[in-house]
C-alpha cells in the first residue's frame, strides 16, 4: 500500500467515524434532559463539523475550507457564549421568583 | 523521502482525531451528568479537531496553508476552555442538577452571581 | 519590543496568510495592523512574553504534554464497562497565589484542557478557583498538583 492509498482509506474511514460520532451527539441532543446538555451536545456537534470540514479539505485539496472551518468554529463559539448567558438568565429568573426549590431540584 | 512519510503521519492523525471526536461522543452519551460530560466534550473533542488541523499543516506542502491550519488549531484550543467555563459556570447557578456520585462540592455557599 | 516592530510581524502574518508575496499587500497588511493596534490602544502593555521565551515554550510544551494525557485518561474512562464506579466527582476549591487578569485566565483555561479538571467558577476576589474533578479520593492531591505544576510554571513566565 503506497503512502497517498493510506492517506485515502484513512480519509474515508475517519468519514464514516465522524458520521458516527455525529449520530451520537445528535442521540444526546435528543436526550436532553435539560437546556445546558442539549448546549453542550451543540457545542461538540460544531467541533465535530469541523473535524468533517477538514477531512472534506484533504480530501479534494480545497485548502480553502480551512478558512471554512474557522469561521465555524467562530460561529459555534459565539453561539455557545450566547446560550451560557440564556442559560444563566433563565436559571436567575427562576430562583428569584422562586419557582423552584434549588436544594430539592439539586438533591433530586 | 518526505512525501511517504508525511501522508501516513497525516492519515494517522486523521484517523486519531475522528477517534478522539467519537470517544467525546460516546463520553456524552454515557457519562451521568452535565459537569462529567463536559470533561469529555472539552478535552476529546479539543484533541479531535486540533488533530485534523495538524493533517493540514502536515501533508499541504504550503506555507499559508500551514499557518491557517496552525491558526484554526490556536483557536480551537483558546475557545474551547473559554466556553465550557462559561456553560459549566452558567448551568451551576442555574441549578444544574449534579450526579448523585458526587462527592463534595466547596461552591455550594457561594453567592449567585449579580449578572 | 516596540509598537513598531509588532506592527511589521502582524503585517508579515498578514502577508503569510493571504499567501501574497507582494508589496502592496505588505503595505495592506501593515495599515490594517496599525489599525488593530489603534483599536486596542489603550489595552496595549509592552509584551513580555517576547523577553521569556524558553518560560513561554515551556509552558506550552507542558500543556500540550498534559492535553494528550487527559485525552487518552478520558478515552480510557468512557470505554470503561462500570462508568459509575470510576467516577467520584466533586467541586474543589484551589486558592489562587496568581494576582493578575492575564494569569487567572490562562491558569483557568489550562486547568480546563488538563486531566480531570474543569474550572466552574472564580471568587468575585479572584481568590479562589472551583475546579470540578471527575475523580477525585483527596482534594489536596488535587490542590498540590495544580499549584506545583501550571501556577508555577505561569507564575515564572509573568512573574
Amino acid at each position: 500500500m503506497s503512502a497517498q492509498e493510506f492517506l485515502d482509506l484513512s480519509v474515508s474511514v475517519s468519514l464514516g467515524v465522524l458520521a458516527l460520532a455525529f449520530l451520537l451527539t445528535v442521540v444526546r441532543i435528543l436526550k436532553g434532559p435539560t437546556v445546558p446538555d442539549r448546549v453542550l451536545g451543540l457545542d461538540m456537534l460544531v467541533s465535530i463539523g469541523i473535524g468533517f470540514i477538514v477531512v472534506i479539505a484533504i480530501k479534494t485539496g480545497y485548502y480553502l475550507y480551512l478558512d471554512v472551518a474557522i469561521s465555524l468554529g467562530l460561529v459555534g463559539f459565539l453561539a455557545t457564549v450566547a446560550f451560557a448567558r440564556f442559560v444563566l438568565q433563565i436559571g436567575l429568573r427562576a430562583q428569584r421568583n422562586g419557582s423552584i426549590d434549588p436544594e430539592e431540584k439539586r438533591n433530586a | 523521502m518526505l512525501d511517504a512519510i508525511l501522508p501516513v503521519l497525516a492519515g494517522i492523525s486523521i484517523l486519531a482525531g475522528s477517534i478522539f471526536s467519537l470517544l467525546a461522543a460516546i463520553g456524552i452519551l454515557r457519562l451521568p451528568d452535565l459537569f462529567t460530560r463536559m470533561h469529555a466534550a472539552s478535552k476529546a473533542g479539543t484533541m479531535g479537531a486540533g488533530l485534523m488541523f495538524l493533517a493540514v499543516a502536515l501533508i499541504s506542502f504550503n506555507g499559508s496553508v500551514i499557518l491557517r491550519a496552525f491558526v484554526g488549531f490556536l483557536f480551537v484550543l483558546l475557545t474551547a476552555p473559554v466556553s465550557a467555563h462559561l456553560l459549566a459556570r452558567a448551568a451551576y447557578f442555574a441549578k444544574q442538577p449534579m450526579t448523585s456520585l458526587t462527592r463534595f462540592d466547596d461552591l455550594k455557599d457561594a453567592p449567585p452571581p449579580n449578572d | 519590543m516596540n509598537f513598531a516592530m509588532v506592527s511589521l510581524i502582524l503585517a508579515l502574518v498578514w502577508v503569510a496568510i493571504t499567501g501574497n508575496f507582494s508589496a502592496p499587500n505588505l503595505l495592506m497588511g501593515w495599515l490594517i495592523s496599525l489599525l488593530a493596534m489603534w483599536v486596542v490602544r489603550n489595552q496595549m502593555t509592552t509584551p513580555i512574553l517576547v523577553s521569556r521565551m524558553r518560560r513561554v515554550i515551556g509552558l506550552i510544551l507542558l500543556f500540550l504534554y498534559e492535553l494528550v494525557l487527559s485525552a487518552f485518561r478520558v478515552a480510557r474512562l468512557v470505554l470503561t464497562p462500570n462508568i459509575r464506579s470510576r467516577l467520584k466527582p466533586g467541586i474543589v476549591a484551589f486558592p489562587v497565589t496568581a494576582k493578575s487578569d492575564v494569569e487567572i485566565t490562562l491558569l483557568a483555561n489550562l486547568i480546563t484542557l488538563t486531566p480531570g479538571t474543569l474550572s466552574v467558577d472564580v471568587s468575585e476576589d479572584r481568590s479562589v478557583i472551583y475546579v470540578h474533578c471527575i475523580s477525585v479520593d483527596d482534594k489536596q492531591d488535587v490542590i498540590r498538583d495544580i499549584a506545583e505544576g501550571f501556577e508555577a510554571k505561569i507564575i515564572e513566565v509573568f512573574e
